[in-house]
């Protein structure tokens, strides 16, 4: 190894040193505010178990949505062509430079009592605003993007040879999507949801506005940190942790080679 | 020499993010709901508009504040007992309207129809937050204490999230401050409410005593705010006013 490399592996070493103090610490300094002890205690209180179960049910729904109506979406967007596609693409990943609170005013402007499909809603009998329906939306709205877009780069980058190949060999459409496309992609698939998810169980903004922050019926997680910030700070601590934990399990899960797949094992890992 | 050129770019970075927190003017602290009439009244200082909650948290943390402008009196009292501030003087005063969409399309005309069986959708501030207090007061005194539990009930931590919500229509009624209405008259109608109902509402100023602080830019930014011309550009944002001392 020459000194030039040397320097820059120390560079590259330094760099990884910084960014991991300086996203972990935080966190770090989050865990160390309330003893461990302690957590279960503060975790107990009703409404932040009601806030967890409202959180969990309506990203239950929101990811299920996701991923049902998103995949077979972002398996056209990637291999579909059309005019227009790059367009399209570009819209779809709009929602994401929303902040929050602008795409919960957005979502009310469409689906508000006054808004653009209110009327038509409540000729229905629906009305969302302050329903878990409407969490369910704002989850879907802000998460969904970024499992769009994970989706169809893991689909275009599949070998489109192999989907013809099974063509050729007799395979309808659907069963090119479901037993070549799907597994192939399923990696960048799963990451993608990870993200997704991670997004969703976090959001607050759109939530807030949209669903409103109805105790038991849309006061989530995050909502429920930053209600219970002036009662008690350690419980909202608690509470952030709690998230902490739900989605570094999500996350790590969706990172670890999965058990049913033998292709995991042999993709090899470059390094110096 | 590429790593040294780094280093000084890193130094010139952060001497830059550094500087204007040292050698800036004065940094006032107010409350969401002052954000028009303070900066009209005196636009050099530094603004940092939020809930008055977040405010006193932030100061507490040692956030670089001169001078604190709370909505309610609790947080510039709390930061006067741990000695972050000196005494705070009532420079202003607000009252509660009790508001409906323009549309109004549940029917409501008299804030006593929230203490009926049915139910609304209303919005109110969160228990902690000032506009919660005082809309739990306000209900109080109307003898409805019971109404946000006959109600669905949502809650937000900032004034203007209740504007918002009973704005674009999520909720059909709502509790907002009467400066906050003013701002969205075309979207909202105030209903009348009971004088013998409303809470003292009242704003406080102070100095903060951080090490450091310009204490005498401080105390002559309070004057001002106190001044004839003060007043004015608060009773322009239709603020109430306290008798002048």
């Amino acid at each position: 190894m020459t000194i030039r490399t040397g320097i820059f592996l120390g560079g590259l070493v330094l760099a990884l040193v910084a960014t991991l103090v300086f996203l972990l610490a935080p966190l770090a300094a989050l865990l160390l505010q309330v003893p461990l002890r302690d957590l279960p205690g503060l975790l107990r209180e009703t409404a932040v178990t009601s806030a967890l179960l409202v959180s969990l049910k309506t990203n239950l729904i929101a990811n299920a949505i996701v991923l049902v109506i998103g995949t077979p979406a972002a398996y056209l967007l990637a291999l579909g062509r059309f005019r227009g596609r790059p367009v399209l693409l570009t819209l779809l990943e709009l929602p994401l430079v929303l902040p929050p609170a602008v795409a919960g005013i957005a979502l009310l402007t469409a689906f508000g009592a006054f808004g653009l499909f209110g009327s038509t809603l409540a000729g229905l009998g629906i009305f969302l605003p302050f329903t878990q329906a409407a969490v369910v939306i704002a989850v879907t709205f802000v998460a969904g993007p970024y499992y769009l877009r994970a989706a169809v780069v893991a689909f275009a980058s599949l070998d489109r040879n192999q989907l013809d190949a099974a063509r050729d060999l007799g395979a309808s459409e659907g069963t090119v999507f479901r037993r070549i496309a799907l597994p192939l992609a399923a990696d960048g698939l799963r990451a993608g949801w990870a993200l997704a998810f991670a997004r969703g169980i976090g959001e607050f903004g759109a939530t807030l506005l949209f669903a409103g922050s109805v105790e038991r019926i849309t006061e989530t997680l995050p909502l429920a940190v930053y209600a219970q910030l002036d009662v008690n700070l350690d419980s909202a601590v608690a509470v952030g942790i709690l998230l902490l934990a739900i989605s570094g399990g999500v996350l790590l899960v969706a990172k670890l080679p999965p058990l049913w797949s033998p292709a995991a094992s042999s993709t090899p890992v470059g390094g110096w | 020499m590429l790593k040294r050129r780094l280093l000084s770019l890193a130094t010139i970075c952060i001497a830059v993010i550094a500087l204007p927190a040292s050698a800036s003017a004065l940094t006032v602290y107010a409350a969401s709901s002052l954000s028009k009439a303070l900066p009209k009244l005196d636009a050099t200082p530094t603004y940092s508009f939020a809930g008055s909650d977040v405010l006193a948290f932030q100061i507490q943390q040692g956030a670089p504040a001169d001078v604190f402008a709370s909505a309610a009196p609790l947080y510039a009292e709390k930061l006067h007992a741990a000695g972050l501030c000196d005494t705070p003087v009532v420079f202003a005063l607000n009252t509660l309207r009790f508001v409906v969409p323009r549309a109004n399309s549940a029917g409501i005309t008299d804030v006593r129809q929230l203490d009926q069986p049915g139910g609304f959708r209303l919005a109110v501030g969160q228990r902690t937050v000032p506009l919660g207090i005082y809309t739990r007061t306000l209900l109080g005194k109307l003898g409805m204490g019971r109404a946000l539990t006959k109600n669905t009930v949502s809650q937000y931590p900032k004034a203007s999230d209740v504007t918002t919500a009973v704005g674009l229509g999520s909720a059909e009624a709502g509790f907002v401050y009467t400066t906050d209405w003013y701002a969205n008259t075309k979207r909202l109608k105030a209903l009348p409410l009971a004088d013998s109902a409303q809470p003292l509402i009242r704003y406080e100023l102070c100095a903060v005593t951080r090490p450091g602080a310009d204490t005498a830019g401080a105390k002559a930014y309070i004057a001002k705010v106190l001044s004839l011309n003060g007043r004015k550009a608060l009773q322009d944002a239709h603020f109430g006013l306290p008798p002048r001392s």
